[in-house]
C-alpha cells in the first residue's frame, strides 16, 4: 500500500475539496424521499410502545402483564425479566471512557428500581399503534416509592437519599466507605490559585445555574427490528453509530455480535442524543417473541419525558484574577454536573475546555459528576461546553470590566498559542486563536458603533474551545465496472459528511463530484467505526478515504501498466486516466481500464484511521443585543461567529454547521429549559411548552472562517460542528451585562429572570 | 372502528380504509404510504407534518382523517410534477437549506403557501411564513435565503 502523505495540500491546487457545492443527498431530502426509520415498513410488521415509570424514584415490587397479553391484537409483552441481568462495569467501547452496559440496559428497561419519570418498565407489540397504546394501560406495576432527589444541591446533601448503593465517589483519597450521589471528583490543578486570587489587584467571580435543555432533534427515536428463521436480528435504526448500537443491542440481549446487524437509515437530527440505543434491543426481543417485524416509535412526549437523555444541568462557580497589566494570574472553578439517574461522564473535558484558551500560571479546577432522579443525561453537541463557558466567559468579561480593559485586548493578552500549556499540562498543537482574534478586531461586527434602539443595547464577546476526539473510522472504495469509485464508509452521516467525503475522493481521483457514489455501510458490510460524535467523522474519514483512494489507485496503476505495456512508475495519473510518460505515450481511462479488466477481479481500496492527531476547535463569537427593560426580553440583533476550521472541505456545509449550532446555543441561552415539578415530572414535555428558536427568534448568523491547518492530518481538517454551540450563552450574557450592568447567572436567560436581575441591580 | 373514506390527495381520488382515530397524518403515512410527510411531535407544535389543505398550510397531525373527504390535499409527493424539482426545492438544494432533512418537506409546503399568495415576499414575510416550522439544524438563515431566491425564480418564469 502506498504511504499516505499526511500533509495539507495548497488550497489553490484543489478542484473539488474546498468548493461550495450542494449536498449530494439534498434532492431526496427536499422531495421527502429520504428514508428515516419511521418511513420504513416490512410485510407483517407490528407496532410497539413502551410503558414508562410515573415515579422519579421507586422500587418495582411486581409487574403483571397478563391482562395486556390477553387484549385482542396484542402479540408480545416484555419487561426486564426478558433480558439477561448484566453486571455493573461491563463496558462497550465508545468515546474516551466507553459505556457501561448495566447503564445502557437501565436506559432501555428498568430492573428492580426506577430512577426517573419516564424510565421504561415494559413494552408491548400489537397489530396497530392504537392497540399497543391501549395495552399499556392494562399492565399492572406495583411501585414502592422512595424519596427522590431532584437537584444537585439536594443530591450532595449529607443526608440525601442515595440512588445507587454501588456508587462510591471516585477521585477521593482515602476511598470513602459509604455510597454517595457524587459519582466522581476530578481535579485539574497547577500552581497556587488560592494565593494568586488573594494577592491579585483585580478579581471577578460568578456562580451560575444552568437548567437542563434538550438536543431537540425533530425526529423522535424510531427503529424497526426483524428476526429471521435462523435467529439473526436486523435493526433499521436512527443512530449515530451502527457499531455502537450493535454492541449495545447484542450485549443487552445476550446475543453474539454475529447475530445482530444494525442498518443505519437517515437520521433526523441527533446532536449526541442518538449514540446510545433507545429501544433497539427491546424491539428485537419483541420481534423474537412474536415472530413478526416490530416498529418501536417514541412519541415527542416520551422523547422529552425521560425517554431519551437530555444534556446535563449544572452549578458552576468561577473565580479569576489578573495583574494590573491584564495578565491572567489565576482561574479557580467548581463544576457540578447533573448526570440524571445514572452515573455520567467525568467533567474533566468540560473543565479543560472552559480554561483552555487562556495562558494562566495558577489553576484550581474541581469537577463533580452527580446523580439525581431525573433522566440519565446524554451528550449534546460539545457536551458541557456551553454550561462551562456561560460561567467562565462571564467571569472573564467581569474581570475586564474591573480592569477597565477592552475584552478583546484582554483575550489577546492572555490567549493560548501553539505550544503554550493546555490545562492538563501538555503543549497545544497548532492553533489559530490569535488569528481569530485579529479577524475579530478588524471586522465590522466589532468596529461598527452599537446600534441605537428604544431600549439599551450591548455588545458581547465570548470564546469557545472544544477538544473533540478521533477514534476509529473505516471505509472502502470499490471501483465500479464503469471506473467510478463507490465509497462505503463506516461512520454515519449526521452532518453532511457524505458530501464532503465524496468531495475528498473526487479530489483524490481527479474526477467530478458526480462521478463518485457514497453511502454508509451497515454493521455487517464495512469495517468497525466509532459513532458520529466528538467532531471526529469528517477528519478521520478523510484520512481513511485518502488511504483507501491511494490503495485503489495503486491497484488500478498495476492493471494500467499491464494494459499499456509500461512499468507502473512510468505512468502518470490525472483526471481519471493513466498515461505512459514518454512523448506520445498511450493512455487509458478508468472506464476503459475497468471494462478491459472486469473479470480480473475486484478493485477494492481500503482505509482506516485510528489515533489521528486531534483537530481542536476554537471559536470567538460577537453579538449585539437589545434588552427590553420593561419586559426583560432579550433580542439578538446581530451575531457573528469566527471559527478556525483547519480547512473548510465545503464552506457551505461548514457555515451550515456553525449557523445551526449557534442557534441551538441561542435557544438554550434565552428560552430552552426543562421545568421539573416537585414530583420529578417534566412540566413542559411538549414543543409548545419547551420552546426552541423559530425563524422569528434569531437573526441571520454571520460566519467568518479562519483556516489554520492541523499538521500531519490529510487536508489539515479540524472538527467543526461542536464548538459553535459553546460561546453563544456567554456572548449573549456579556452583551446583556454591557447593555444593562446586570449579570444573569441563570440559564436560560428568560425574560422573567432578566427582569428580576435588572430589578436587583437598581 | 374502521371507516371507508374518499379523498383527493395530490390531485388523485383515493379510497382508503382508515381507523376512526386516525389523524390526517396517519392516513397519509400509514394508509397511503405517503411517507414524505414526517411526524415530529403529533401535537401541532413543530410544523414538520405540514401539508396543504385547499391551499392552506395545515399540520396533518391536528386534522382527523375523517375531515379529509371534500378537501384538496397536497403533500410533498404532489409538488414536483415531473423529474424537475419545484423552484423552492431547487433553491433549498442550491443554498444549503436542508441538513438532516426531517423538517424540509414541511418547510417546502409552508413556503409554497407563501409564494402562492405573495410572490414578492420580504425577509420578514418569509420568516413569518415558516415560523411554525421548527428546524434544528440550519439556524434558518439558508432556508430564508433559499425561499427568497425561489420567489425570484417563480416571478421570472
Amino acid at each position: 500500500m502506498p504511504p499516505v502523505e499526511n500533509h495539507a495540500r495548497p488550497a489553490s491546487d484543489l478542484k473539488v475539496v474546498g468548493k461550495r457545492l450542494p449536498r449530494v443527498d439534498a434532492k431526496e431530502r427536499v422531495t421527502g424521499e429520504a428514508i428515516y426509520p419511521a418511513d420504513f415498513s416490512l410485510p407483517g410488521m407490528v407496532h410497539a410502545r413502551m410503558l414508562r415509570s410515573p415515579h422519579a424514584h421507586a422500587r418495582i415490587s411486581r409487574i403483571d402483564t397478563s391482562r395486556a397479553e390477553a387484549l385482542k391484537g396484542v402479540l408480545a409483552v416484555v419487561t426486564a425479566a426478558d433480558f439477561p441481568e448484566l453486571p455493573i462495569g461491563t463496558m462497550v467501547p465508545m468515546g474516551e471512557t466507553g459505556y457501561d452496559m448495566w447503564m445502557v440496559a437501565q436506559l432501555n428497561m428498568a430492573r428492580h428500581k426506577v430512577h426517573w419519570v419516564g424510565q421504561p418498565v415494559a413494552a408491548v407489540a400489537a397489530v396497530d399503534p392504537h392497540v399497543a397504546a391501549e395495552a399499556l394501560a392494562l399492565i399492572e406495576v406495583d411501585y414502592a416509592p422512595l424519596p427522590a432527589v431532584l437537584d444537585i444541591a439536594s443530591a450532595m446533601a449529607p443526608d440525601a437519599p442515595v440512588l445507587h448503593e454501588h456508587v462510591v465517589t471516585k477521585g477521593i483519597e482515602p476511598r470513602p466507605r459509604s455510597a454517595s450521589n457524587v459519582c466522581s471528583r476530578t481535579v485539574i490543578a497547577r500552581g497556587d490559585a488560592a494565593r494568586a486570587l488573594e494577592q491579585a489587584p483585580a478579581t471577578a467571580s460568578i456562580s451560575v445555574q444552568v437548567d437542563t435543555a434538550h438536543q431537540g432533534y425533530l425526529e423522535p427515536q424510531v427503529c424497526v427490528a426483524q428476526v429471521d428463521a435462523n435467529g439473526f436480528a436486523t435493526v433499521w435504526a436512527s443512530t449515530q453509530g451502527q457499531f455502537t448500537a450493535e454492541l449495545m443491542t447484542a450485549r443487552m440481549l445476550g446475543l453474539p455480535l454475529s447475530q445482530v446487524k444494525i442498518v443505519p437509515l437517515e437520521v433526523g437530527g441527533a446532536f449526541g442524543g442518538k449514540i446510545a440505543i433507545h429501544g433497539e434491543a427491546v424491539a428485537v426481543r419483541l420481534a423474537q417473541k412474536c415472530r413478526r417485524p416490530v416498529k418501536l416509535l417514541l412519541t415527542r412526549e416520551e422523547v422529552l419525558q425521560g425517554g431519551s437523555g437530555p444534556p446535563a444541568a449544572a452549578l458552576i462557580d468561577i473565580a479569576v484574577a489578573a495583574g494590573k497589566d491584564g495578565g491572567l494570574t489565576a482561574i479557580a472553578g467548581t463544576y457540578r454536573m447533573d448526570a440524571g439517574g445514572l452515573p455520567g461522564l467525568s467533567p474533566s473535558l468540560v473543565m479543560q475546555a472552559s480554561a483552555a484558551l487562556y495562558q494562566c500560571p495558577n489553576l484550581d479546577l474541581q469537577g463533580f459528576d452527580i446523580v439525581t432522579n431525573k433522566p440519565r443525561t446524554e451528550a449534546y453537541r460539545g457536551p458541557g461546553g456551553i454550561q462551562a463557558a456561560f460561567a467562565m466567559e462571564q467571569a472573564m468579561d467581569a474581570l475586564c470590566q474591573r480592569l477597565g480593559m477592552d475584552p478583546l485586548e484582554f483575550r489577546k493578552r492572555n490567549a493560548s498559542v501553539t505550544g503554550s500549556l493546555m490545562p492538563i499540562g501538555t503543549p497545544f498543537p497548532s492553533i489559530g486563536l490569535t488569528a481569530i482574534l485579529d479577524e475579530v478586531a478588524r471586522h465590522p461586527c466589532w468596529t461598527d458603533p452599537l446600534p441605537r434602539r428604544r431600549h439599551p443595547t450591548g455588545r458581547g464577546l465570548a470564546l469557545g474551545y472544544w477538544r473533540g476526539t478521533s477514534m476509529t473510522s473505516a471505509a472502502h472504495i470499490t471501483i465500479a465496472g464503469d471506473g467510478r469509485p463507490m465509497i462505503t464508509m463506516g461512520p454515519v452521516d449526521i452532518s453532511g459528511v457524505r458530501t464532503t467525503m465524496a468531495q475528498v475522493v473526487a479530489e483524490e481521483f481527479g474526477l467530478p463530484l458526480a462521478d463518485v457514489y457514497i453511502h454508509t455501510g451497515d454493521s455487517k458490510s464495512v469495517g468497525y467505526s466509532d459513532g458520529a460524535a466528538g467532531s471526529r467523522v469528517a477528519r478521520t474519514t478523510t484520512a481513511a478515504l485518502v488511504e483507501a483512494s491511494r490503495d485503489a489507485l495503486g491497484q488500478l496503476r498495476a492493471r494500467a501498466a499491464e494494459k499499456l505495456q509500461c512499468p507502473p512508475d512510468q505512468l502518470d495519473y490525472a483526471d481519471g486516466s493513466f498515461r505512459a510518460r514518454q512523448p506520445g505515450g498511450a493512455a487509458i481511462s478508468l472506464p476503459e481500464l475497468m471494462q478491459a479488466t472486469l473479470t480480473d477481479g475486484a478493485v477494492v481500496g481500503r482505509g482506516v484511521s485510528t489515533k489521528l492527531p486531534l483537530g481542536v476547535e476554537i471559536g470567538a463569537h460577537v453579538c449585539d443585543v437589545e434588552v427590553d427593560t420593561d419586559t426583560g426580553l432579550v433580542t439578538v440583533l446581530r451575531y457573528t461567529a469566527f471559527q478556525d476550521v483547519g480547512l473548510a472541505l465545503n464552506p457551505a456545509a461548514v457555515e451550515g454547521q456553525i449557523e445551526g449550532s449557534v442557534v441551538q446555543g441561542l435557544g438554550w441561552a434565552l428560552m430552552e429549559g426543562f421545568d421539573y415539578g416537585p414530583d420529578g415530572r417534566l412540566r413542559n414535555a411538549s414543543l409548545l411548552d419547551y420552546r426552541m428558536p423559530t425563524a422569528l427568534d434569531v437573526p441571520k448568523i454571520d460566519c467568518v472562517i479562519v483556516e489554520t491547518p492541523v499538521p500531519n492530518v490529510p487536508y489539515g481538517v479540524r472538527g467543526v460542528g461542536e464548538v459553535p454551540i459553546v460561546p453563544p450563552a456567554a456572548a449573549v450574557a456579556n452583551a446583556i451585562a454591557r447593555a444593562t450592568g446586570a449579570r444573569i447567572a441563570r440559564m436560560p436567560m428568560t425574560p422573567e429572570r432578566v427582569l428580576k436581575a435588572l430589578k436587583a441591580d437598581i | 372502528m374502521k371507516v371507508l373514506l374518499t379523498c383527493t390527495v395530490n390531485g388523485e381520488e383515493r379510497i382508503v380504509l382508515a381507523d376512526t382515530r386516525d389523524t390526517l397524518l396517519e392516513l397519509l403515512r400509514d394508509r397511503l404510504a405517503l411517507t414524505g410527510t414526517k411526524e415530529g411531535c403529533s401535537n401541532g407544535n413543530c410544523g414538520t407534518c405540514t401539508v396543504l389543505v385547499d391551499g392552506q398550510p395545515v399540520c396533518a397531525c391536528l386534522m382527523l382523517a375523517q375531515e379529509a373527504p371534500g378537501c384538496d390535499i397536497v403533500t410533498i409527493e404532489g409538488l414536483a410534477g415531473s423529474a424537475a424539482l419545484h423552484p423552492i426545492q431547487q433553491a433549498l438544494v442550491e443554498h444549503g437549506g436542508t441538513q438532516c432533512g426531517f423538517c424540509t418537506p414541511g418547510i417546502v409546503l409552508s413556503a409554497k403557501a407563501l409564494l402562492d399568495r405573495n410572490p414578492q415576499p420580504t425577509e420578514d414575510d418569509i420568516r413569518h411564513a415558516i415560523a411554525g416550522n421548527l428546524c434544528r439544524c440550519t439556524g434558518y438563515g439558508k432556508i430564508v435565503e433559499a425561499i427568497a431566491a425561489a420567489a425570484a425564480t417563480v416571478r421570472g418564469s
